[in-house]
């Protein structure tokens, strides 16, 4: 094999690693290779024809100037964004709006081996509900980790709006950890969102259905049905939910929808907002009004006051019932206790969003013009006196809605979602008038409208939602791009623009194309609060973050074993080749494959594909899998590495012999 | 050379035994005498210097390719090697090469005794050693240095001389540099000495000073006429260099 790749260093020896190409390089060896190139364009002459050419504004190229990122350096902060859909989450890096990685979390994903018979099928299984694989997932809000209010760059949490489930990603290895499967709804909306030191993961219902998913006719909606606000019991030491440590507080059947947690002075509290008070349920083809507009009759909603220490206080005094093994708080037992209030909200309202320094909540109108800017103060010492307007058909205490308020700030059509800078300011993005609208917190004055493209949803600022917001960038999340990219055929990609709010006016430096799914929220904070690894400990299992005990960490304690119809292969896996590379086994056995890289150098991954028994998994520098399948279709079957590891990636492969019965 | 007047400060000078003005005659206060202490002084330096080059880095290579834009970089001590020896190792399977640390399995063990048996050598060399065995000193400092460097150009000649040749990459057999920049494959190599190794010359240097020192308080010794292959004196002993 006459592979001229040259000499080798001696006591240094060395050869291919992953690419022969290059080598080109006459650096001396102590320049490092690739040094800076000078660009063509020197003179201002060339760059304005280039703009010419290119048919480019001043402002395109300043935006360009402001955003590009060359490679080898690095982006200031890192978005992760809802995958929608796709049911993944989505990290970008700002300024530049690149797609850095798409983390697997609730839908299985090849080349992270998620899902495809390795260890993270036992996280994908968490997500099961009533039984049953769920395969897909609509990502809304992905909120990290907090501590003091402010983000800790430690964890990230995801709701799946579809099945009602919480994911809680590490960010240690950007890895999905654990997904819990909401037990009494199918559909949240209001998550996953944390209180100020990531003490609950918090999930709010969006659909109402009978507690439990339990059959009750539609006809008993009002009676039966309900939704609740989970408080899923986060235990930063193990890095997992605790389902025991968990609890509900039971929600009268008004569709909650957005929701967020009080900071500062407002900690220890839960606001959520609903829609459908009506208590619409359609009936469409018996000549009802659809939902859409049963739901939209009323001119105000309710906007849900919990307060959840005084909740979480009542549960552990055996105040909950049980339901599918869930501790839940009766709503009654919470309003009368003072836990539970409601307060009128303009009209089918969207977004809930609590202001950097705790005094506040800002309410989209979504039908109605306006943001709402409800104080807590007031809002508290309402609830203290017992000052109630009435309550509603569950009992529930009512505020004057008048009392509750700082203000209203005249936004414009269908505002939703607020987020905050570091000047005061706050921006809304207004879905119908297809605008960013930035408003004073001091006067509730709106200063400045951007028009984005289009439809956005969704607004997001630098660290905009927690104590101290960093300003400096917002991001538009649109629903639709229509005009703004390259035609892709009927379903088009979304459109996430990159904001500057440092100037005068706000300035849209760039559109970032989202083509895996519908994104929703998505948080932006500042690349030196995270600090990843880049390999695991020898042997480590990703789930457990301990050394698994079924690691090998020789070649030389590679070995077969069988016990009776199980077959247990421990297996090593290094540059170009498998220890063993054969696996004999007969029709119907049990095998466990447990393998671990020897890798230790950055990025020199491994796959593990077996072909036709649907198994792949990632083996990242020192990462441990354990497989398990049933060797149930006799044959002969390669298996191979599935990523180009080195010049001889393709030769690492091996068999797998499956011996018929009676054969 | 003691002056009268030196001596009258010192109330020592009137003790009046004849032993006592014997000594004071040629003890190492005068000129030779400090030239002997500044002899033992350098070996001492030297010694300090040797064991310090124990706990160093002797030697490090750093081998840059595209996909490793940091390098990978291996340190090389009197024990063993360090850095990214398991990529390293990696790498070199492929053309079948051994792994770096079955290199000099018994220099690696002994070398610890190697240092305690130089500084063992110098002060036997230093107080023991007649007139025309001085050259030894600067011999002793010499050893590490060079059997280090023979050492490792002997196990650099047969790492790349005894390659597997079940390898899935058979090159002709070679040597791999051992200073400056180099190239093997998509490699580019840098090597060179570290503090190990040049405290271990700093130490010959000494050692050399020493020797010539020596030498030259040998030369003016009152004994040179009689001085065989050991020093009757243990060079700095009670009537070293005592006029004949």
């Amino acid at each position: 094999m006459q592979v001229t790749i040259g000499k080798v260093l001696g006591l240094g020896g060395a050869l291919l690693g992953a690419t022969v190409a290059a080598a080109a390089c006459e650096n001396k060896a102590e320049q490092k290779p690739g040094a800076a190139q000078s660009g063509a364009l020197g003179a201002s002459q060339s760059l304005k024809q280039l703009m010419e050419a290119r048919g480019l504004t001043e402002a395109d190229v300043e935006a360009a100037l402001k955003t590009y990122v060359p490679g080898g350096k690095h982006d200031e902060y890192m978005i992760f964004a809802s995958g929608g859909h796709s049911g993944q989450v989505l990290v970008l890096g700002v300024p530049s709006m690149r797609l850095l990685k798409v983390i697997a979390v609730f839908a299985p994903e090849p080349w992270q081996g998620y899902g495809y018979g390795g260890e993270s099928d036992k996280v994908l299984a968490g997500g099961d509900q009533n039984g049953k694989r769920i395969g897909w997932a609509d990502v809304h809000h992905p909120n990290l980790s907090e501590t003091k209010g402010d983000y800790d760059g430690k964890f990230l949490f995801v709701n799946d709006k579809a099945n009602g489930r919480v994911a809680v990603i590490d960010l240690g290895d950007f890895n999905t950890k654990q997904i819990v499967a909401n037990p009494l709804v199918g559909s949240d909306h209001g998550g996953a969102f944390v209180d100020p030191n990531t003490e609950y993961v918090i999930e709010t219902s969006q659909y109402p259905v009978p507690l439990g998913r339990d059959y009750a006719p539609i006809t008993e909606y009002k009676e039966k049905y309900r939704g609740v606000a989970m408080f899923w019991k986060f235990d930063r030491e193990k890095g997992r939910i605790d389902p025991a440590q968990s609890f509900a507080v039971e929600l009268p059947p008004y569709t909650q929808d957005l929701a967020d947690a009080g900071k500062l002075v407002s900690d220890g509290w839960v606001f959520i907002n609903s829609f459908n008070t009506e208590m619409a349920v359609g009936g469409t083809l018996e000549g009802k009004p659809p939902i859409e507009s049963g739901a939209s009759k009323n001119d105000m909603d309710y906007l849900h006051i919990l307060d959840w220490r005084k909740a979480e206080r009542l549960v552990k005094d055996g105040k909950a019932t049980t339901i599918k093994g869930m501790r839940v708080l009766p709503m009654k037992v919470a309003a009368d206790e003072g836990a539970l209030a409601l307060v009128g909200e303009p009209k089918s309202p969207h977004g809930c969003d609590v202001t950097p320094d705790g005094t506040g909540i800002v309410v989209g109108g979504k039908l109605d013009t306006h943001a709402t800017v409800y104080e807590f103060s007031k809002i508290k010492s309402l609830i203290d006196q017992k000052k109630f307007e009435g309550k509603d058909e569950y009992g529930i205490p009512i505020l004057a809605f008048k009392e509750s308020i700082r203000g209203q700030v005249e936004i414009g059509l269908g505002p939703l979602h607020t987020v905050f800078d570091d000047k005061g300011f706050a921006y809304t993005s207004v879905f119908i008038e297809s605008v960013v609208a930035k408003w004073s917190m001091k006067d509730l004055k709106v200063t400045e409208k951007l028009s984005v493209h289009y439809n956005i949803g969704h607004i997001m600022a630098a660290e905009g939602d927690t104590v101290s917001p960093d300003g400096k960038y917002v991001v538009a999340m649109n629903k639709m791009s229509m005009d703004r990219f390259t035609k892709v055929g009927p379903l088009f990609p979304q459109n996430f623009q990159l904001v500057d709010t440092t100037g005068e006016q706000m300035r849209i430096l760039v559109d970032a194309p989202i083509g895996i799914g519908e994104p929703h929220y998505s948080q932006m904070i500042k690349i030196d609060k995270l600090a990843p690894h880049a390999a695991y400990k020898p042997g480590e299992n990703p789930y457990t973050g301990k050394v698994d005990p079924h690691a090998v960490l020789s070649p030389k304690d590679a070995r077969i074993v069988r016990n009776g119809t199980t077959v247990d292969v421990y297996m090593t896996v290094i540059r170009s080749h498998f220890v063993p590379d054969r696996i004999e086994v007969d029709e119907g056995d049990t095998v466990n494959l447990h393998m671990t890289s020897l890798e230790s150098a950055e990025d020199q991954v491994h796959g593990f594909a077996l072909n036709m028994y649907d198994v792949n998994v990632s083996l990242e520098p020192g990462k441990h899998e354990n497989i398990s399948f049933k060797a149930d279709v006799p044959g002969v079957f390669p298996f191979f590495c599935t990523e180009f590891c080195s010049a001889l990636h393709l030769e690492m492969a091996g068999y797998f012999l499956v011996k018929p019965k009676g054969g | 050379m003691t002056s009268i007047a030196a001596d009258s400060r010192n109330p020592a000078t009137f003790e009046p035994t004849h032993r006592r003005l014997t000594v004071l005659k040629t003890q190492p206060g005068g000129r030779h005498g400090a030239a002997r202490w500044g002899v033992i002084g350098l070996a001492l330096g030297a010694i300090a210097l040797q064991v310090a080059s124990f706990f160093q880095p002797w030697w490090w290579i750093k081998l840059y390719a595209p996909q490793y834009p940091k390098g990978l970089k291996m340190v090389i001590s009197l024990t063993g090697v360090t850095g990214d020896v398991a990529e390293v190792d990696i790498l070199n399977h492929y053309i079948g090469m051994a792994k770096m640390n079955d290199a000099a399995p018994l220099e690696r063990q002994l070398a610890g005794y190697g240092i305690a048996f130089v500084g063992v050598a110098v002060l036997a060399v230093a107080l023991l050693a007649g007139k025309r065995l001085n050259r030894l000193l600067a011999l002793v400092g010499f050893v590490f240095p060079a059997a280090f460097l023979t050492d490792s150009f002997y196990w650099m000649y047969r790492f790349g001389h005894t390659l597997n040749p079940e390898a899935p990459i058979r090159l002709p057999p070679f040597t791999p540099q051992l200073f400056g920049n180099g190239k093997i494959g998509q490699f580019m190599t840098f090597a060179q000495p570290s503090a190990g190794f040049w405290l271990a010359v700093a130490a010959f240097v000494l050692l050399a000073a020493a020797a010539f020192a020596r030498s030259r308080v040998c030369a003016g010794c009152a004994r040179r006429g009689t001085c065989g292959a050991v020093c009757a004196d243990a060079f700095v002993g009670p009537s070293a260099g005592a006029a004949s």
